[in-house]
Formats: C-alpha cells, structure tokens, sequence
C-alpha cells in the first residue's frame, strides 16, 4: 500500500491547477443541450442567474467540473450535462422550472449526486443541466414521538446523525454504507438499502412534497390536510397511492421527504457466519430466508463475498499480480489470512439482552448447521471486516465501502450491477456462476455480496475497471452490457442502473411498462424537461 | 414553505421504550433553526471529520495531513475528485470553506493514529 501522492504526482497536479479540466483527462468537455442554440443558451443562463443568483449558476469548463466526475465507463461523452443550477428553496424550483419549459431546457435533479457506481451526478443523456438540490440542506422537522423526520433533498445522513446525537435523541438512522456524504432523499428515491431493521429505505418513507413540471406543489399522504398533523405518520392518505411514482422516476421534483426512525435499541448484538466455501451461500440463503419472513433476524442481511470485503482495504496488486483475473485459491488465502471465510453473513439482534439470550441459539444452531462458524464480537471484535458491518448494523457512519472504486489503481472506476431474485439458495448459486462466467471471460474480478430483504434478494456486483485506460472502460462496458442481457434471459432483472443502462434494463420490464411511463409522462411534464431519459422515460 | 417550522420537539412526556428508557422531556429545538453553512461556515477541522477523514488517513485514500499539500492543489482536487475520489460542489463546500479547509490541511500535523491507504 502505498502512503501518499508521490512528489511527481504533486508537482504534475500543481502545475496543472491553473486549468483544472487540465488535471483530470477523465471528465470530458461540456455539452450543451442538444436543439439549443449557443445564445439561447446563454439567455437561459442569464435568467437562471437572476433566480438564484451568480454564483450558483455553473455553465463554464472549469466551474462544471464537479458535477461532470463519474466513476462508470462513458467512452462517447453520453452522460456529460450543460452546466448545473442551484436554487435554495422551492419558489427558486418553480422558477427554473418555469423558464426551463419556456426554453425546452432539461433539467436532471439530483439531491446530493453521490449516486456512486450508477453515474454520480451525470444525466441520462448529454446536455442536460443538473439540478443541484443540495443548498436545501435543512431538516424541517423531527418528531421526537414518533420517530419521524422531514428532510429536504440535501441532507446527508451525516447531518441527521449528528442531529440526533446533538439533541440526545432516541433514534437510529439507516444508513447506505456510504452515509457521510449521500443523502436520505436521493438514497430512498433511488429506493436504495441499508442494513438495520429499516434497511428497506422506500418502505420507511412517509409523505413527500413534490413540484410538478408546471409548478403545481403535490403533497402526497396526508400532506394535503389542511391543518393536518398525520403527514409523517401515515403513508397511504386517500385514493391512489402516489409516493411510488415519484421514485426512480422523472415525474417531478421532490423537495421534502418524510421518513421513519427506528427507536435506539437498548441492547444490540452483531454476528458474522463464516463460510468456507463459494457453493455455501446457497445452504446459507436457504437458512436465512424463513428468518428474515418470521422477522427472527429483523435486519436487512448481507453475504458479503470475500473478494468484496477485501476490495475495501486493499488494492488488487496487494494480492494478485499474476496474469487473468485472481484464482480462487488466491482469494480463499488472502481471505484465512483475514480471518473470513469465501462468504461471510452479517445479521443482528435488536432488543433487550433477554429477548437477545432467546433468540441467539435458535439462529446460531441453523447456520452452524450449513458447516459455517458463528463469530460473535468475542472472537472477531477487532478484526476490521467485522468492524465494519458492526458499524453498518447500527446505522453507523463509514465510507470504507469506497475503497473498492480504486481497486485497479489510482484512477479508479466501477460501475454497479443489481440484479434481484427470490431468496433462495438455487438462485443465489446460478447467479453467482453466471456473473463469475461472464466477468472473468472480460477479465474482471468478481467480487460480490448479495443483501437480504424479506423474501428477494438484491445481489450487488461492483465491477471493478480502470477508467484511466480506455481499452479496460470499454471491456467493463462490454462485459456489463453482456451481463445485463443474459442475466435478463434467465429472468433476472436489476433492481436499479447505471445511467449508461437505463434503457437496456427499462426493455427488460417490458412494452406495456414502458408505454404507461410514457404515458403518464406526457400528462405530468409534456415538454419532457425533467430528467429524459431516466429509468427509460423519455 | 417549512409547514412544520417550530412546532417539533416540544412538550415531550413519558414516552419510553423497550426497556423503558426514557425521553428527554421539554426538548425543544426547532430543526427549521437549523441555519444553512452557506450563513454559518463550518470549521475545517469539522469538514474533516466529517467527510475527508473517512477515507484518508482510514486505509483508503492516502495520508493528506501534515504533508504540507499546497491549498491550491487540495482545493483542484476536491473540486475535481482525483481518480477514485468522489468531486465536491460547491453546494456541499463553498469556497470560502474549502480554502479554508485546504489551509488548514497545509499547516496540519500528521496525525500518528491515521493510516495510509
Ligand atoms: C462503494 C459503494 C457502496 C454503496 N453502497 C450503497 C448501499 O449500501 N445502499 C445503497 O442504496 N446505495 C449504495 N451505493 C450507491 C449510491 O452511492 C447511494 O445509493 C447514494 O445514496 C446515491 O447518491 P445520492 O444520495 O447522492 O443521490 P443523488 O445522486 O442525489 O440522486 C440519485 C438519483 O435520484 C434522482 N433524484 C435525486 N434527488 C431527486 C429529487 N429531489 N427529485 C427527483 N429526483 C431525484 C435523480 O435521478 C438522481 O440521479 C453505493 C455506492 C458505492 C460506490
């Protein structure tokens, strides 16, 4: 490992700061919107400013940057937008938006645009302009009854961690494992998980407010009432649900999200199954399912692969440096060095230490059965892979997750795959087959955790790339692409995807589903400006 | 706009849990209160903790304190995101905090519990 930028790389960066599109040859050149002249689009950008001010308008090279950094492969310059706009309440929202239908200008909202392996803050398309929802950064309310919480788009779950720890409050929040610098907005719109009890964000949500291509404010649920006080408390209010069509979706801006809170658990205790062998996570999906259906493991589980684990706190020439993709005989040693097993299982009990004493050895009997050991913090307190799912299972703060995006170097890249099944134990076996078939003929490593719902699973597969070498970015969107499409053919269909995917994944969900988004995109928003393209929505 | 402004958090009783924890009572900070970093900059050794410091100096991103790092070349990078880093807006830091933030970092000591990556 190595402990730093070299003296080259410093130098090379420093003489680079006066340009700096110059330092980073991976974010390409501005895009305008496709249709739209260069004055007009440079009306557009005086008007904007007169709503929300200078400096909150980006539609330069170099003020642009940020928000054009992706970690997934884009070798045609398909996901680079125009500039970006930041309002700071939703008046500023209806105004762009107003203005933005006037021009034909789209917009591709994002909360805080750390949707990482699924294209950050990049649109669906090129010369979209980012709505960058981020400066409405407050937490609007928080019941301390209920355990609700009313968010605006750009709060992270950091914030509302050191919110309930400044106040005392009772609560846990779930977090994604990338917590810090994410958000609860765009995390639950992306209906994205986590790992307490509360993992399964969307069905945590409750009540949002949302501005309509037009202007019009929707409160969903109850939050219409006038002199309503049930917006955060009940989820369905009257008539068509509508919170859904408001997810993963382009159907309008969300600006307010009510969510729930799980109640700070007296006791809390986090387990680790280590199994030996890659065909053991059929036997252990098998065990975990009528546990996580009779709530007896309440939180969302993850089969965490080995590979997977030890991308966090490793580079793959630590390990390997060896031709073709890492042997599995090299990965089981690495993984005993580690003290982990092929795939390692992380569950908790939540309660008292009695209800926790009650529960314990009916759980550790079943898995031990499958031929795994049980490790609890008494053996493997420590032992950083532990540590973190430890941390995750309480809502607890990390990014080490992260470190798996410079896998192959220093330029980092990876691009997420999710594809989702029923729970069972034939599945997981004739999915993990398939994605290791797939990725080692493209040269990739397959380094994957399957997280256990109620009665699915999602398998999370992070393909790995040197997006600094463009022959590798080009594989991996090859080797994608391949996945994508045969996954498919045997049923099983990403639960979410990249913006470089959407309309491959949106095919799979058939014509009818295609055609009913479609049509209901052209009653909300006729003029297509929020985010074309999204999940196969024009 | 904040439908909910100052009626949270207050008036708070008996309200326990499981094992019969109980609240706080009288807890009445208004979150809408909350004022946005753009009015109250945040502190550079705050931002650290709070976003840098979970990777760099935790094994996954190099050792960035007491390197004497120019605060130009910090500030291009965080708004950049060199390699596997993410970029940050400045919607998320404004400039004000990431120069300060980025001289903070030049003049910083290395920390000995920090490890590199
Ligand atoms: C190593 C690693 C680990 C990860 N772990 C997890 C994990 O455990 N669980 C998980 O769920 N994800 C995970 N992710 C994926 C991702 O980083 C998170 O889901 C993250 O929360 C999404 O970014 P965000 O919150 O900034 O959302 P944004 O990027 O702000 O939003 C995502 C998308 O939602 C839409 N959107 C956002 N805000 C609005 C709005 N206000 N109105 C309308 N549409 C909107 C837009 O289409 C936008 O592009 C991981 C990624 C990496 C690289």
């Amino acid at each position: 490992m190595s402990n730093g930028f070299s003296r080259r790389e410093v130098m090379a960066i420093g003489g680079a700061v006066a340009s700096t599109a110059a330092m980073t040859p991976l974010a390409r050149a501005r895009m305008m919107p496709q249709d739209m002249d260069r004055d007009v689009f440079a009306g557009v950008v005086r008007e904007l400013r007169a709503i929300v001010g200078d400096e909150w308008v980006f539609a330069d090279e170099a003020s642009t940057i940020s928000y054009r950094k992706s970690g997934i492969p884009d070798l045609r310059g398909e996901h680079v937008p125009s500039g970006a706009v930041a309002p700071a309440n939703v008046e500023q929202v209806q105004a762009i938006l107003a203005l933005a239908n006037r021009y034909r200008l789209p917009l591709w909202p994002i909360s805080t645009g750390k949707n990482m392996g699924y294209g950050m803050a990049t649109p669906a398309s090129s010369g979209q302009m980012i709505l960058d929802l981020k400066r409405m950064n407050r937490i609007l309310d928080f019941d301390a009854e209920l355990g609700t919480i009313l968010v605006e788009p750009g709060v992270t779950y950091q914030q509302i961690h050191d919110y309930i720890e400044d106040n005392d409050l009772p609560y846990w929040v779930d977090v994604p494992t990338v917590g810090p610098i994410v958000s609860m907005m765009g995390n639950t719109l992306e209906r994205g998980v986590g790992y307490t009890p509360y993992g399964d964000h969307f069905f945590m949500q409750c009540g949002m407010e949302v501005v309509l291509a037009d202007g019009t404010i929707l409160k969903t649920g109850m939050g219409s009432i006038e002199n309503g006080n049930t917006w955060q408390a009940f989820k369905w209010g009257y008539g068509p649900y509508l919170d859904g069509i408001f997810t993963q979706s382009n159907f309008g801006i969300v600006t307010k999200l009510g969510m729930w809170l799980m109640p700070r658990p007296p006791a809390y205790k986090p387990f680790m199954v280590r199994s030996p062998n890659v065909e053991d996570v059929a036997a252990i999906t098998d065990t975990i399912r009528p546990f996580r259906m009779n709530n007896l493991i309440p939180n969302g589980v993850l089969i965490m692969g080995a590979l997977y684990q030890m991308s966090m706190f490793n580079r793959r020439a630590d390990l390997w440096d060896g031709e073709g993709v890492i042997p599995l005989d090299v990965i089981q040693r690495h993984a005993r060095a580690n003290d982990i097993g092929m795939w390692n299982t992380f569950y908790a009990l939540y309660g008292t230490d009695e209800i926790i004493a009650a529960i314990e050895p009916i759980l550790t009997t079943a898995f031990e059965a499958t031929g795994a050991d049980v490790l609890t913090e008494a053996e493997m307190g420590g032992n950083p892979y532990f540590e973190h799912n430890k941390t995750l299972m309480r809502g607890g703060m990390t990014l080490e997750e992260k470190g798996l995006v410079r896998w192959w170097g220093r330029s980092g890249g990876a691009v997420a795959f999710a594809p989702v099944a029923p729970a069972k134990g034939g599945e997981t076996i004739g999915q993990t087959q398939l994605a290791t078939e797939i990725m080692n003929k493209w040269g990739f490593d397959y380094a994957p955790a399957y997280a256990v719902g109620g009665r699915e699973l999602h398998h999370i597969i992070f393909l790995m790339f040197d997006k600094g070498d463009d022959e590798h970015s080009r594989k991996a969107e090859q080797c994608m692409e391949e996945m994508i499409t045969r996954f498919g053919e045997r049923g099983w269909a990403a639960y979410r995807s990249s913006v470089s995917t959407m309309d491959l994944v949106a095919d799979q969900y058939g014509a009818a589903n295609r055609e009913v988004n479609a049509r209901i995109k052209q009653a909300l928003d006729p003029n297509h400006i929020i985010a074309p393209g999204k999940q196969g929505i024009a | 706009m904040h439908p909910r402004r100052g009626r949270l958090l207050a008036g708070l009783t008996g309200a326990t849990l499981l094992s019969g924890v109980g609240m706080a009572t009288g807890f009445s900070m208004s979150a809408s209160a909350q004022a946005t970093y753009e009015i109250e900059p945040r502190a550079p050794e705050y931002l650290y903790a709070r976003t840098c410091g979970y990777c760099h100096g935790h094994n996954i991103a190099p050792i960035i304190r007491g390197r004497a790092l120019p605060p130009a070349v910090t500030a291009a990078i965080v708004r950049s995101g060199m390699g596997a880093m993410p970029a940050f807006k400045p919607t998320e830091i404004t400039d004000a905090e990431l120069q300060a933030l980025a001289e903070w970092l030049a003049q910083s000591e290395a920390d000995p519990e920090e490890h590199g990556g």
